[in-house]
């Protein structure tokens, strides 16, 4: 099959991938003029380190065990998640008469833990912040369910938790992280296509995976200039600005995406 | 919009409660004044950033040293959630006994990719869990297995011992006494004011004959039926006491309605119709899998195992896969590019396009010859292969000859032969490849493959045709273009498929599961597995790989003997579903001939070569042919909502008591079938309960998961303080009947000295010691090992039960939550260490010998294309034309849920419906769009159903997934005294297919339309129509 045939829903221009993994670099050296909110002692996190996901899209079997395992590790209200697995029927259609054919997308989203959180800089009390890890948290405390930050967010990834009414969303488990734990997600992802590390250690397995995969890592909506830091390898272009397909599967509640 | 036109995506935001952002943000805007003065308004998180997260369950520290968290502790337990029973770990809190979190255990091969070294202490077991390790590390749980815990504090768990009060399924029940219920049970009496009803005790009759004209069936404690769900780890004790201590022959299991003509056809191929075996890929180092009625990764046995080995298979340069199936399964990927692929085919059609396959491989001289024309083990020895088959035996091909479709023996030409002639060790006769003379299968030398002609015996002329001959005939008795007509599929991509089938040496498989629950199942599943014996691919590296097994526990063990006691009974007659006992030994056959009439049509189907059915017990029992049930006992089985069609034939005919006058389960939870009965005993759930279990495939080491109670069952207490249970029940029971092989010297030791048997830890931990002491036996655990996994609860009962070495040793597997051999004893060379040694039967001898009792005809003893078909034969496309039902449905299992898992919000929080598939050219046809309620309708029954539209389903077949439409199980709110169970908010669970199953009109005695030959529940390709509105 030639790829290049391809049609999905719409066309959709590909950011290169080199693109994307360019303002991992840059980020850094803008890191000054980006509102992290995170001077408090308790909000610097684990300084030193960066974490970011990469998500192998050819290892997601699509099984919500991540979806499950989050739930349960925060206790989310039941029908509110910080990660779901949208479940994409896919039709190639080359334009021939040949028979279409047809095949099956898992795309795993979350927080992107972006180096430019729009979330932070809206967030009217300080309550969303962005520690020195990258890790993008909520001070439960502090937030006032304002949900300007829901809006903010170009990925969906924050709801109000409808028990605590503060703003919710992933925290890469931070608190497991923190005790040197894997995220309930990446611990218990069945194909094994969730990886989480520090990519300022170039010898850790998501520096190396991305370092290898260079050419094949995208994000989502890069356009959005938010530098996620959730990665995916595999991600067609279709869906890279675009989440969208077929009736998926079914419509997983709590993900307006 | 009119009303009928209901938005599916509007109704499923619906489901499950809240969750929507509107709904979240209306709140938001109510509470926002007060929360800008006092912070949040809401619960109070336990912590400011981590909000409610739980708790770590341990650290590590600075020096990379594993730091327990003394309020919590992680132990190993089984997970129930589907049937592949992979080995968990569990995360419970110590000062509530919750349940937290489940994961993966690391020591499990369900569980991982290559599972841990059994000799890894349990502390560094957990280490490896975490942090970049745990990467490669990690240990699974799917998302069942995460979210089955909710099962424990479910509001529809049963706890107490419950009595029905009224009518036989109305809902109502009240809790009664644990003597009160041993009491009734046993001695029956007017127990619901209905009139007498005899008890256990009365019906315990190991001598008389239930019926004195046909003593074939058996004494007449066969009219009581036990039955469970399956083997989930308790399937010793509950045998034990049906077979050997109350003497029954009757026990069923959910097997006919679950993938059994998958089974019975593998079991043909295998050459194993007692356990029929079963081949599964080694996906690890195959370069080409063909799934056909399968879906890896969406679902299937062992889901989370094959599920990660494909998704690391994909990622490799040299491998691929096809899915051949109605409907689109999750197993296919986009993201892993063109080493995948689809390919769609007319439900029930499967072995038209293998056939197809076949006659292609013939034809292009695509067989392994080298493999095939072995005819014995020393022959396969001297030609080095990894295994050999019946393809070079002769098969007596003369329908008038008496041993027609048998093999020829030595003995029947004047060949050598020791001991008895047609015996095992008359052997089989050839024709040797070199000098064309008929040889015996033992010589070492190849044999002819093809092989058609007349030998002289000494009573006459025989004609034989070699087993492949008869192979090449039967798929050539289609052409290529009638095969294809048959599945849909063109025969340019049918020869592609063979082509790319046969380009990979051994190193291809086919695989299929329980997909093949056509009413012609049995064939489908015999000629796709036919592939692999042609390619010869059996027991490679690569290939196709036989079940590892496991070790012995409950059974003769190293430590105990579970087999023998005193007093043992050994259960005589006929199966209630007239499995296994041919029809032409019956006295009704007798009288039949005798009387000069002809001997078929039965009543209603024999099954020669089946196991006992589930599928077929209850319409028996009902329609009283061999015979009636006076009790019956259940463990969870929930045929009425399983067997396809049954609660529509036998709904209302089991809530009558005269029909089957006592009915008692033993379940946690009431599902459609307990719901119909007289007695609920309360059980305990999976992390509660004992069991000891073995990986039903895919594992190429030896594995027994052994649970223990890591946590305090729910269920109230027996007076002597004891947790009910089906142990305990079994046990009371048989004591209060002064059954054998329960109470004071129930089990022998090795030493002979003889030990009670008074509760489920006089059991399982004695099982345990067995398989602590099998093969050469495990070291002692260390202090460390009990601490680590959470074991300490059980020391006071180990020390009980067990002497103190057997303790250090079962403590060693418990704490392992197993016994497991290491993941690098998978190979010996290019061959797989454990191999499967019956010869393949390219024809199989005992199928090809027996006969269709209602037609009388013989079944084909090789793979031949067999439309669907009912009872009396008659194809199902006549009984049924397409001019009148033009839909063919087709039913999936769901990536999801399980038949069980509905009781788990947080599951059902992500799929809570299940919209049934339909092509765009078939909605389009019928007005539909996505979202629209529409009937559909079936020779049977009708049921509506929300649509969903996909290119992902066969034109002209309506996709189901499997595991909703319950209607009990928490759907329906039962009354518990004077308190009624919570009502779900659900507006409805979807629907499931077996609702619309069909009754089969072509038999006498009423039963459900089901395989033909095996009797298999025929759940795939039944005929439907729709209608909108």
């Amino acid at each position: 099959m030639d790829k290049s045939k391809r049609r999905l829903i719409g066309s959709i221009g590909a950011i290169s991938a080199g693109a994307v993994i360019a303002p991992i670099s840059s980020a850094n050296a803008s890191a000054t003029v980006i509102i992290r909110n995170n001077e408090a002692a308790d909000r610097k996190g684990m300084v030193g380190k960066r974490y970011a996901m990469l998500v192998d899209l050819r290892k997601c079997v699509g099984c919500q065990a991540c979806t499950i395992g989050c739930s349960i590790e925060n206790q989310a209200p039941i029908g509110q998640f910080r990660t779901t697995v949208k479940q994409y029927e896919v039709t190639l259609d080359n334009g021939s008469t040949e028979a279409k054919n047809v095949t099956s997308f898992m795309l795993p989203r979350l927080c992107n833990h972006c180096e430019n959180p729009p979330c932070v800089a809206v967030c009217p009390v300080q309550a969303t912040f962005q520690r020195e890890d990258g890790i993008v948290m909520v001070d439960n405390e502090r937030c006032v369910a304002c949900a300007y930050c829901v809006q903010a967010c170009p990925y969906d990834a924050r709801f109000i938790n409808e028990e605590t009414l503060t703003a919710d969303k992933c925290t890469f488990c931070a608190h497991r992280i923190e005790e040197g734990l894997l995220p309930a997600c990446v611990e218990t992802c069945v194909g094994g296509a969730r990886v989480i590390g520090d990519i300022k250690d170039l010898g850790s397995e998501i520096s190396l995976l991305m370092a290898k995969h260079r050419q094949e890592i995208k994000v989502l909506k890069p356009e959005a200039g938010t530098q996620p830091h959730v990665f995916y390898i595999s991600l067609d272009n279709q869906f890279v600005s675009n989440v969208e397909g077929k009736a998926a599967i079914y419509d997983p509640k709590g993900d307006r995406a | 919009m009119d009303n009928k036109r209901r938005q599916f995506l509007k109704s499923g935001l619906v489901v499950g409660g809240v969750g929507t952002f509107a709904a979240g943000y209306a709140s938001t805007t109510k509470h926002m004044v007060h929360g800008l003065i006092e912070g949040t308004s809401g619960e109070k998180t336990k912590h400011p950033h981590f909000g409610n997260s739980l708790d770590p369950e341990f650290k590590v520290n600075q020096q990379g040293r594993l730091i327990a968290n003394p309020d919590q502790r992680v132990a190993p337990s089984m997970c129930f959630g589907c049937w592949s029973l992979c080995g968990v770990r569990v995360r419970v809190d110590n000062n509530s006994d919750e349940i937290l979190r489940i994961s993966g255990n690391p020591y499990h091969p369900l569980s991982n990719e290559h599972q841990l070294p059994f000799d890894t202490p349990v502390k560094e077991a957990y280490l490896s869990l975490t942090g970049e390790a745990g990467l490669k590390g990690r240990s699974t749980a799917c998302a069942r297995g995460n979210g089955m815990l909710e099962i424990r504090n479910s509001p529809y768990r049963i706890t107490q011992p419950l009595k029905r009060v009224g009518k036989r399924g109305e809902g109502k029940w009240q809790p009664i006494s644990y003597e009160q219920l041993l009491t009734e049970v046993v001695e029956g009496g007017d127990l619901f004011g209905e009139g007498h009803v005899d008890g256990l005790r009365a019906i315990r009759d190991v001598n008389t004959p239930l019926d004195s004209e046909n003593p074939e069936y058996g004494p007449k404690a066969n009219q009581l039926l036990m039955t469970n769900a399956g083997n989930e780890g308790r399937d010793d004790i509950f045998k034990r006491f049906a077979f050997n201590s109350f003497g029954t022959r009757n026990f069923g299991h959910h097997g006919s309605y679950c993938g059994y003509a998958f089974r019975a056809g593998s079991g043909a191929l295998m050459n194993d119709l007692k356990k029929f075996a079963h081949v599964k890929p080694d996906i690890e180092h195959a370069e080409f899998i063909l799934y056909i009625g399968m879906s890896p990764a969406q679902a299937g046995n062992p889901f989370k195992r094959q599920a990660r080995q494909l998704a690391t298979a994909r990622t490799r340069d040299n491998f691929e896969y096809q899915v051949i199936s109605p409907t689109l399964p999750s197993s296919m990927s986009l993201a892993s590019g063109d080493n995948n692929r689809w390919q769609s085919i007319k439900p029930g059609t499967d072995s038209a396009l293998v056939l197809g396959m076949i006659q292609w491989m013939f034809d292009n001289n695509r067989l392994n010859d080298r493999f095939l024309s072995q005819p014995g083990p020393n022959a396969m020895q001297h030609a080095g292969t990894a295994h050999w088959c019946n393809a070079t035996h002769l098969v007596i091909s003369d329908a008038q000859h008496p041993r027609f479709g048998a093999f020829l023996r030595a003995s029947e030409v004047g060949l050598t032969f020791e001991g008895k002639p047609l015996s095992d060790s008359d052997p089989y006769v050839i024709v040797d490849a070199d000098s064309n003379a008929l040889g015996l299968h033992t010589q070492t030398a190849p044999a002819q493959l093809f092989v058609d002609r007349t030998i002289e015996g000494p009573n006459g002329d025989i004609r034989v045709k070699s087993s492949l001959q008869q192979l090449k005939e039967a798929t050539f008795k289609h052409e290529l273009s009638f095969y294809s007509e048959q599945c849909g599929i063109e025969t340019n991509k049918i020869i592609a498929l063979a082509d790319k089938f046969t380009s990979h040496g051994t190193k291809a498989v086919v695989d299929t599961h329980g997909g093949n629950m056509h009413s012609n199942g049995f064939y489908n599943a015999f000629s796709i597995l036919m592939l692999n014996a042609l390619i010869g691919n059996i027991n490679l590296k690569g290939g196709a790989m036989a079940k590892a097994g496991g070790y012995p526990t409950s059974g003769k063990g190293p430590r105990y003997d579970f087999t023998q006691f005193e007093g043992k009974v050994q259960p005589k007659g006929i199966f209630l579903s007239r499995s296994k006992f041919p029809y032409e030994k019956t006295s009704e056959y007798k009288r039949r001939v005798a009387a000069g009439e002809s001997p078929y049509p039965t009543r209603s189907p024999w099954y020669p070569i089946s196991s006992p059915l589930l599928t077929e017990h209850l319409s028996a029992a009902i329609d009283g042919y061999p015979y009636r049930l006076k009790a019956w006992i259940n463990h969870m089985a929930n045929p009425l909502y399983g067997v396809p069609g049954l609660a529509n034939l036998l709904g209302d005919k089991l809530k009558d008591p005269k029909e089957l006058p006592l009915i008692v389960s033993v379940d946690a939870f009431i599902n459609e079938t307990t719901a119909l009965s007289d007695y609920i005993v309360p059980d305990t759930v999976t992390y509660e309960s004992w069991g000891m279990t073995s990986p039903w495939h895919g594992v190429p080491t030896k594995a027994v998961t052994a649970r223990w109670p890591i946590v305090e069952a729910r269920t109230t207490k027996t007076a002597d303080g004891r947790s009910i249970n089906l142990e305990n029940f079994l046990i009371d029971t048989a004591k209060m009947m002064a059954l054998p092989g329960f109470g004071d010297n129930a089990i022998a030791d090795a030493k002979g000295k003889l030990h009670g048997l008074h509760s489920a830890e006089d059991f399982y931990l004695r099982s345990a010691a067995n398989l602590a002491y099998a093969a050469n036996g495990v070291p002692q655990a260390c202090g460390e090992d009990v601490y680590w996994s959470g074991l300490e609860r059980l020391l006071p009962d180990m020390k009980r039960v067990l002497t103190s070495e057997e303790l250090g040793k079962v403590a060693y597997i418990f704490a392992r939550g197993g016994r497991f051999e290491d993941a690098e004893k998978s190979y010996q060379g290019e061959q797989m260490k454990h191999k499967w040694s019956k010869p393949l039967a390219i024809w199989n001898e005992k199928v090809g010998t027996s006969r269709n009792t209602i037609t009388g005809e013989y079944y084909s003893g090789c793979p031949t294309w067999h439309p669907q078909k009912m009872a009396d034969g008659t194809p199902l496309d006549e009984q049924y034309p397409k001019s009148q039902w033009p839909f063919t449905l087709s039913n999936f299992k769901s990536n999801i849920h399980s038949a069980v898992s509905n009781l788990s919000p947080r599951l059902n929080s992500i799929k809570g419906v299940n919209p049934v598939y339909i092509n765009p050219v078939d909605a389009d046809k019928h007005g539909l769009s996505t979202g629209d309620i529409f009937t559909i309708t079936t020779p049977s029954s009708s049921i509506e159903a929300i649509a969903l539209i996909v290119d992902g389903v066969t034109p002209g077949t309506l996709g189901f997934e499997h595991g909703f439409g319950h209607k009990e199980l928490g759907e329906r709110a039962h009354w518990i005294g004077d308190t009624q169970q919570p009502v779900k908010m659900k507006t409805s669970d979807g629907v499931n297919i077996n609702d619309l199953g069909l009754t089969d009109p072509t038999r006498q005695g009423k039963g459900v339309l089901l395989d033909w030959v095996v009797g298999s529940a025929a759940r795939q390709a039944l005929p439907a129509k729709i209608s909108v509105g």
